[in-house]
């Protein structure tokens, strides 16, 4: 049957991709559907229960920053946070917290049921509604026909997923979740690039079986760090502590004996795992010169005994998984709750995208997360917010909006997807990001929340909050550019231990503030009657932007640098052949990457400035009208 | 930027007479400044043009003026590229910009490779890789500080940064033509009494500087030149003819000659065209320090009837000439300017200044991450390395982000 409303977007997958797709497409007012198999799965962490990290924490926060619900169910369901980098500057500095899977789950499936505009439904989708080359809806497993303009698509490892434990294989999406074959069936069926990839995941064990005595501990931070603009310590449950352990000889050579029998090596497996998640089997093999290996064992929540053993994501037979878990310091006794298992899962070619994450083939179809060869929560949620967004701006006939490079990490990682496409699980690190230093956790609010309002994706209690903070910064930047500190002002016993003795000039607040020694609160304390802010957050707005600002303004300038390839779009239809003076290679390049910007264009392997330049003139001439040569 | 080396803004369109001076106000050159403001302009930005004496050495220095100022060289058919993508050329003209891009940036591609040979470039290829490793210990302690890898506060980074510091300055060093666009190569006359050496020292001067004689030791001290071959300087050093001798003063001046060749940049070993290599020909030359770059003179064609000119051996590279009548002399200029790496005309001369000044460039960026190191700045340090090699990659090609995170997980087992 057609089911009797019509949908403006509808999405299928409540994975993190699909629930801040459909989150984002609701916020902006379009009428929205979340299809799933499961409303149970809502937000469900197949892998390990962490958000953030490195790279990972910016995305969390970029997606805060734009409204989304990651960071707010990790202060909700967060058990351990902690601050990564804390001394290698604010830039790299990143947020991860260890989650409480069931905390996290129902914090994300309380937003989903509160957000206006936003209908859930449980039902596997079997095949898309076409009208030609336009999406009309999808068919459910039922024969259920929903009718919408947009359809994203977040299906996660779902598609062709394949389960490997040892010489054991089944077919499945996730352990214990069926795949969705007759999906995958329907879109290999259209013309796109379709490649395997491959993840893994480590047995789970019985905290009750761990002798934690021998384990070293590792608490979170105190004061624990908030993951959302909007959140707060106080939203944060219980804290509790994660252990490290490691492998050793014996574990290496209880892997090196199975090998024969693990699919990874023995070529049942064919996709392409990611080189910074290696299986265990994978490290003892590639780094045969080393001893140990860490394995991080993360609670699984407050409610639950189970670790995550995190470091020996594995796909060896179940006797070998226990043995070589048995050989670890502390888990001599432990119990395997679930066993490790690698899984294979077809993804699209994300070549095949437009920056929008519409695909190029379907107009008005979608698609984010792991379906796009990326891995992780925080790189899907980050392409499901867009695609959401995207998807729901289409349907009104506005343009799209995707963040550059310079604007967000979200930006790099859909340029790199797009330009370059993925050869293994796309995973966000600092050092993808060329404008770093632009680009901190701190300052995602001041980069996209402006942005964000504009694309209706900010609600008023944060936008609030948000001018308040942004008004505060720039109040003081004019006051501590504006206020002189004179020698007199400055007290004997407090120059001597902020300065290390008298202030030998007058020169104003900034000025002090730029010295790499003097913190926002020393420069407040050096004269009485300073003032000066409260918030901590404006105060390090301060200080990043005055010590930092030579660097800033240098990659700045590089932005500006680069702006006018970045802004020249290259039509979808443009034929490279006709491009005069390109080499034969230059020429396949773009003809198979298909940039949608020159400077998409200049990124791609082998594409010279010369080149660039070339497509330059060839575009600008296909501007002037007079130049139209009869077809 | 104008206005800093020219003092002020001409009328636009005009020609005016102006002196062009480096940051210290020291008179760099003079010549004509001509000033168009956009959108009246060959580009239709705004465009200065400073016609100065030329000559690589003057041009050389012009060059960093403004590069030291923020400018950039232009990309091969930038100006026209431009003057098209703004508008002031028409399409007829057009259809000849493609056409001049490419082919610049072959004749680019081809100056960079001739400029970009031999030692120069292993150099640089060790150095580039001797900073891809230090990228790869900082980039994965800053991507993965859960790995037990953290080398930024450890001495690691530290003795590797200074490492690729000295080694970037080893490259500037052995590049060496900073050095010799600047100040000039010094070249040490040196052979037997009476071979003739004096005689080419005055036809490389073009004057009587050296007083020549039939009688052998007639050059007591040394005698010093400063000679311009097509604007390139030269510092051309005559010596006391190399043989035993009892004369104290002879002596002192043989001395002083073996000295100045230890401080050569290239030795021309002056023989007697007329009696082939003698033993004593042979002895100077396996006397010459092992490193340094010498070419044999057979002087005195004109009296041996040999062909003169330039033989190219790359063992001994041999010019065959008459300093008397100057016959073969050219020959000599042009190898010479070939060592100093001025064989190809303007296009190499452009890559080598973008190679120079991409040096320079990644050179600044080390020293402020010493700098940074020190601070404890990790991402800083991170940031310049990064700036460090981009520079270094417009001589040996880019290197990715990607080719980045390949080195890392190759060299240490990351991942959870």
């Amino acid at each position: 049957m057609d089911y009797p409303e019509r949908f403006d977007v509808i999405v299928v997958g409540g994975g993190h991709a699909g629930t801040e797709a459909a989150l984002a497409a609701a916020r902006t007012g379009a009428a929205t559907l979340l299809l799933t198999h499961s409303i149970e799965t809502i937000g469900q962490m197949s892998c390990n229960p962490a958000i953030g990290g490195i790279g990972k924490g910016h995305l969390m926060r970029e997606i805060d920053a734009l409204g989304g619900a990651m960071a707010r169910a990790t202060d909700r369901g967060g058990i351990q946070f902690r601050t990564l980098n804390a001394r290698k500057g604010p830039a790299v500095r990143a947020t991860r917290a260890q989650a409480d899977r069931t905390l996290y789950k129902a914090a994300i499936r309380s937003l989903v049921e509160n957000q206006p505009g936003l209908t859930v439904f449980q039902q596997g989708v079997d095949d898309l509604l076409l009208d030609g080359e336009q999406v009309r809806g999808v068919i459910t497993q039922m024969g259920l026909r929903f009718h919408a303009p947009s359809v994203v698509m977040t299906v996660g490892t779902f598609l062709g997923g394949r389960i490997h434990i040892g010489d054991n294989q089944h077919q499945g999406g996730r352990a214990g979740d069926p795949p969705a074959n007759a999906l995958a069936e329907k879109l290999r069926a259209r013309p796109f690039r379709v490649g395997r990839l491959k993840t893994g995941t480590p047995p789970r064990l019985d905290g009750r079986t761990v002798d934690f005595t021998r384990l070293a501990e590792q608490p979170g931070d105190d004061p624990a760090p908030v993951a959302s603009f909007m959140g707060s310590r106080a939203e944060h449950p219980a804290q509790v502590s994660c252990w490290i352990t490691h492998t050793n000889e014996r574990t290496h050579e209880i892997i090196r004996g199975a090998l024969d029998r693990s699919p990874m090596f023995s070529g049942d497996i064919d996709g392409v795992g990611p080189r910074y998640c290696p299986s265990v089997e994978d490290k003892v093999v590639r780094f045969a010169d080393k001893s140990a290996h860490q394995i991080f064992l993360e609670p699984e929540g407050l409610d639950t005994h189970e670790v995550y053993p995190n470091g020996i994501s594995t796909s060896l037979p179940f006797d070998v998984q226990l043995e070589l878990v048995r050989s670890c310091a502390g888990l001599e006794k432990a119990h395997i709750t679930r066993p490790g298992y690698a899984i294979e899962y077809d993804f699209f070619d994300p070549r095949d995208l437009r920056p929008s994450l519409e695909t190029r083939y379907i107009a008005g179809l979608y698609f984010a997360g792991q379906i796009n060869g990326t891995t992780g929560y925080e790189e899907a949620a980050a392409q499901g917010l867009i695609a959401g967004l995207n998807a729901a701006r289409g349907v009104r006939g506005e343009a799209p909006w995707t963040p550059g490079r310079d604007q967000a990490y979200i930006g790099v990682l859909i340029d790199d997807l797009t330009t370059r496409g993925a050869l293994e699980p796309y995973r966000m690190f600092t050092s993808r990001a060329e404008y770093r230093l632009l680009l901190r956790e701190d300052n995602a609010d001041l980069r996209l929340t402006p942005v964000g309002r504009e694309l209706g994706l900010i609600d008023d209690a944060r936008w609030t909050a948000f001018e308040r903070k942004r008004d505060a910064i720039e109040r003081e930047q004019r006051r501590l550019a504006a206020t002189l500190v004179r020698p007199g002002d400055v007290d004997d016993a407090v120059g001597q231990r902020i300065l290390g003795g008298p202030l030998r000039r007058e020169q104003y607040m900034d000025a002090l503030l730029r010295r790499p020694e003097l913190g926002y609160r020393d420069v407040m304390a050096l004269a009485a009657d300073a003032g000066g802010v409260d918030d901590p957050a404006v105060a390090e707005q301060l200080e990043i932007q005055a010590k930092y600002a030579g660097y800033l303004d240098r990659q700045r300038e590089e932005v500006e640098r680069t702006r006018r390839y970045e802004e020249t779009a290259i039509p979808d239809d443009v034929d490279y052949d006709a491009v005069a003076g390109l080499s034969t290679e230059v020429r396949q390049k773009l003809a198979s990457h298909r940039p949608a910007t020159l400077g998409q264009a200049s990124r791609i392997e082998g594409v010279t400035p010369a080149a660039v330049s070339l497509l330059l003139v060839h575009l600008r001439r296909g501007d002037q009208p007079a130049h139209r040569r009869s077809a | 930027m104008v206005e800093a080396v020219a003092g002020s803004l001409p009328e636009p369109r005009r020609a005016a007479f102006r002196g062009f001076r480096d940051d210290a106000g020291e008179l760099l050159d003079e010549g004509l400044l001509l000033w168009f403001p956009g959108p009246g302009s060959y580009t239709g930005e705004d465009v200065a043009e400073f016609q100065g004496h030329g000559g690589p050495v003057v041009m050389d220095r012009l060059l960093r003026r403004f590069t030291g100022l923020g400018a950039r060289l232009a990309r091969p058919g930038e100006f026209s590229e431009r003057a098209f993508v703004n508008g002031r050329l028409d399409l007829s003209q057009a259809e000849a910009i493609a056409d001049l891009i490419a082919a610049g940036s072959d004749a680019g591609a081809r100056a960079a490779m001739a400029s970009l040979q031999g030692a120069f470039s292993r150099e640089v290829h060790a150095l580039v890789d001797a900073l891809v490793e230090l990228r790869v210990y900082v980039e994965s302690a800053i991507d993965f500080p859960d790995e037990e890898i953290d080398f930024l506060s450890d001495g690691e980074v530290v003795g590797r940064l200074r490492d690729v510091r000295e080694r970037l300055r080893a490259v500037q060093r052995t590049a060496g033509q900073g050095r010799v666009l600047r100040d000039g190569m010094t070249v040490v006359i040196a052979g037997r009494p009476n071979a003739g050496k004096s005689s080419l020292l005055n036809a490389l001067a073009g004057e009587d500087t050296a007083i020549v004689t039939a009688v052998a030791g007639t050059t007591r001290d040394l005698l010093r030149e400063h000679v311009q071959i097509d604007g390139m300087p030269l510092h051309v050093v005559d010596t006391a003819g190399l043989r035993d001798s009892d004369e104290e003063v002879e002596q002192e001046g043989i001395r002083r000659a073996w000295t100045a060749i230890a401080g050569a940049d290239r030795v021309l070993v002056v023989a007697d065209d007329r009696q082939g290599p003698t033993e004593e020909d042979v002895r100077i030359l396996a006397q010459l320090p092992a490193k340094l770059p010498v070419t044999v003179i057979r002087n005195k064609a004109d009296l041996s009837g040999t062909a003169t000119g330039f033989i190219d051996d790359p063992e001994r590279p041999t010019v065959i000439l008459s300093a008397l009548t100057g016959a073969g002399v050219d020959a000599l200029c042009d190898h010479l300017k070939a060592c100093m790496g001025f064989t190809a005309g303007e296009g190499t001369f452009t890559a080598r200044r973008r190679h120079l000044d991409a040096l320079e460039r990644a050179a600044a960026m080390l020293d402020r991450a010493v700098q940074q190191l020190d601070q404890g700045a990790g991402e800083l340090v991170a940031e310049d390395l990064r700036g460090a090699q981009e520079a270094l990659g417009e001589i040996t090609g880019a290197f990715t982000t990607e080719d980045l995170l390949g080195a890392i997980f190759s060299t240490f087992c990351i991942g959870k």
